[in-house]
C-alpha cells in the first residue's frame, strides 16, 4: 500500500511542485511588502497568497480526479491493474494520499499564515487594528467571528474533510462511470448527476446534526460523520471496482 | 494431439500420463465469455494452459485473443465463466505469477526505463534488476530514456525487457513482434525462449505465424471469439502433414470453414 502511495504521490509531484514555487514567490512578495513597508506588494501577496491556498487545494482534489480517470480510461491503468493489488488497495492508496495531501497542504498552510500574521503584527503595529476593523465590520452585517485557535483549526479540518468526501463521491462517480453505465450513451452526464446527487444527498446528512450544539462539539461530530461517509464512499467504490471494472 | 475445439468441451496441449494424481491445471479457463455492449469479444472458451510449453495464440485482429489473455490477466472481468490460476480464481494473487505484456505502450509518461525498472521492482518479488539491465543492454537501451519518447519499436523491446525480467510462471505475451524489425525480432524470440523453462507457461500472441512457428511447441487458434483449434506443433507435422502456417492459411483464409 506505502509503494502504491509512493507512486500516487509521483503522479501530482510537479503540480504540487508549482504550487509551492507559487507560494514561495507570493511569500517573498508578502514579507517584501511588510519589511521595506511597500504596499502594492503587502497587497499582492496577500491576495495572491489567499488565492493560492485555494485554487491549490482546490486544485489536489480535482487532479486526483483526473489522475484517477486516467488510471480506469487509458492504457496506464495496466501500471496499476496488473500489480498483485486488489481495488480497495488500489483505491485506498489514492483516497489515502489525497487526504495526506489536503491535510499537508492545509497545515502548510494555517501554518504560514499564522507566521505572516505573527510577523505583520510585529512590524506592523495598525495590521492588528485593521484586524480589529475587520471584525468590527462582520460584525455590524451580524456575522459574529469568536473562534478559538482550536475551533480554527477544526474548521479547517471540516473544509479538508468535505473536500475529501466529494472527491471520493468524485471518485465513486467515476468508477461508475467505467463500469455499470460503460458503453452507454451519455454515461459521463449520468454519473456527473450521480454526483450531485450524492454529494446533496451527503450534505443532508451531515445538515442533521444540530447547530445548536457546542461549537467544538458540533464540529467533531461533523468532521466524523463526514469522514464515515467518505468511508462508505471509498467501499462502495471498491466493491463495484472489484466485481465490474475491467481496464 | 491436435484437437478441434468444437468437438470437445475442453481442451489442453499438455500430456498427462496414466496413473498420475490429477492435479489443477496450471491456467484453465471454463466457458469463458466476454461481450462489449453487442459484440461478443470471447465466446465460450474453454482451455488449459500447462507448464513447459510456448503456446501461439494466433487469429486475426477481433478473435478475441488480447481479450482472452487481460481475462487470465485478471484486467478484464468476463461476462460468464472464469480463469483459474493452479485452482484459484484470477486475481491479486495470481499476477504476483502472470506476467501480462500488453501491445499497446502502458508505461507513465514521467518515467525513464531505470523508473520503469524500479517500479516493477517495487511490486514484483519475481523482478531481478540484473536481469532487466542485462536486457536492457542487449535491447541497445539506456536507463536514461524517456518512455514518452520511445519509437515503438524501442517501446516494443522495453516492454519484452521488463516483462521477461520477471521469473514469473506464466508469461502472457500480447504482439510482441508488432512493430519490430528483423533483426531486433531475433533478439526478441530469443529472449523469450530462455524464459521457457519446465515449470513456465509462455503464450504469444501474434500475426507472424511463420516466425513463431520457429519457437512454439503448441498452437491456439481463435476465430470470432471462439477457440476454433488447439494441440501440439509437433502433432501437426507428423499426424497431418500440416506446418501451423498451412493451418492458419486453411483457417483463416479464404472461405475458411473452421
Amino acid at each position: 500500500m506505502g509503494k502504491l502511495m509512493k507512486y500516487e504521490f509521483r503522479k501530482t509531484m510537479f503540480s504540487k511542485i508549482i504550487l509551492l514555487v507559487i507560494t514561495a514567490i507570493l511569500e517573498i512578495l508578502l514579507l517584501a511588502g511588510i519589511f521595506l513597508n511597500w504596499e502594492n506588494g503587502l497587497g499582492w501577496g496577500l491576495i495572491g497568497l489567499t488565492l493560492c491556498v485555494i485554487i491549490g487545494i482546490f486544485y489536489i482534489g480535482l487532479e486526483s480526479l483526473m489522475v484517477f480517470h486516467r488510471d480506469l480510461n487509458t492504457k496506464q491503468s495496466y501500471m496499476l491493474f496488473l500489480t498483485p493489488h486488489d481495488s480497495y488497495q488500489i483505491l485506498g492508496a489514492k483516497v489515502l494520499e489525497n487526504g495526506l495531501s489536503l491535510l499537508l497542504a492545509g497545515c502548510f498552510f494555517a501554518a504560514l499564515a499564522a507566521i505572516d500574521f505573527s510577523v505583520a503584527v510585529a512590524y506592523l503595529g495598525g495590521f492588528k487594528e485593521l484586524i480589529n476593523v475587520v471584525t468590527h465590520i462582520l460584525k455590524q452585517i451580524s456575522v459574529e467571528i469568536q473562534f478559538t485557535t482550536a475551533e480554527s483549526l477544526m474548521v479547517v479540518f471540516a473544509v479538508l474533510s468535505v473536500w475529501l468526501m466529494t472527491i471520493v463521491t468524485g471518485f465513486l462517480a467515476i468508477v461508475l462511470c467505467a463500469t455499470v453505465l460503460a458503453g452507454r450513451r451519455f454515461s459521463g452526464f449520468v454519473s456527473f448527476l450521480i454526483f450531485l446527487l450524492l454529494s446533496w444527498g451527503c450534505s443532508a446528512l451531515t445538515n442533521r446534526i444540530p447547530e445548536s450544539l457546542e461549537t467544538a462539539v458540533y464540529y467533531t461530530l461533523y468532521i466524523l460523520a463526514v469522514l464515515v461517509l467518505t468511508v462508505v464512499m471509498y467501499l462502495i467504490s471498491g466493491w463495484i471496482m472489484e466485481r465490474k471494472l475491467s481496464v | 494431439m491436435f484437437i478441434l475445439a468444437s468437438e470437445y468441451g475442453h481442451i489442453t496441449a499438455g500430456t498427462e500420463s496414466k496413473g498420475e494424481k490429477r492435479k489443477d491445471p496450471m491456467l484453465e479457463c471454463k466457458e469463458i465469455t466476454k461481450t462489449y455492449g453487442r459484440k461478443t469479444a470471447v465466446d465460450h472458451v474453454s482451455l488449459k494452459l500447462e507448464p513447459g510449453h510456448i503456446y501461439a495464440m494466433l487469429g486475426p485482429n477481433g478473435s478475441g485473443k488480447t481479450t482472452l489473455m487481460k481475462m487470465a490477466a485478471g484486467l478484464v472481468k468476463p461476462n460468464s465463466g472464469g480463469f483459474w490460476y493452479q485452482g484459484e480464481p484470477v486475481g491479486k494473487e495470481s499476477r504476483r505469477e502472470i506476467a501480462y505484456m500488453s501491445t499497446e505502450p502502458y508505461f507513465y509518461n514521467w518515467m525513464t526505463a531505470e523508473d520503469v525498472g524500479k517500479y516493477y521492482k517495487d511490486f514484483f518479488d519475481d523482478f531481478s534488476m540484473e536481469r532487466y539491465q542485462s536486457l536492457l543492454r542487449r535491447m541497445e537501451l539506456t536507463p536514461d530514456m524517456k518512455t514518452k519518447t520511445l519509437s515503438s519499436g524501442m517501446m516494443a523491446k522495453l516492454k519484452i525487457a521488463v516483462t521477461m525480467a520477471r521469473k514469473a510462471k506464466v508469461f502472457l505475451l500480447d504482439e510482441p513482434l508488432n512493430g519490430i524489425d528483423l533483426l531486433a525480432r531475433d533478439v526478441i524470440i530469443q529472449t523469450v525462449i530462455e524464459e521457457c523453462g519446465p515449470d513456465v507457461a509462455l503464450v504469444i500472441s501474434s500475426h507472424l505465424v511463420d516466425e513463431l512457428e520457429r519457437v512454439v511447441d503448441a498452437a491456439i487458434f481463435m476465430k470470432e471469439g471462439r477457440l476454433v483449434l488447439m494441440g501440439d506443433v509437433e502433432d501437426l507435422r507428423v499426424q497431418q502433414g500440416k506446418s501451423v502456417t498451412d493451418l492458419y492459411r486453411e483457417i483463416y483464409g479464404h472461405g475458411g470453414e473452421m
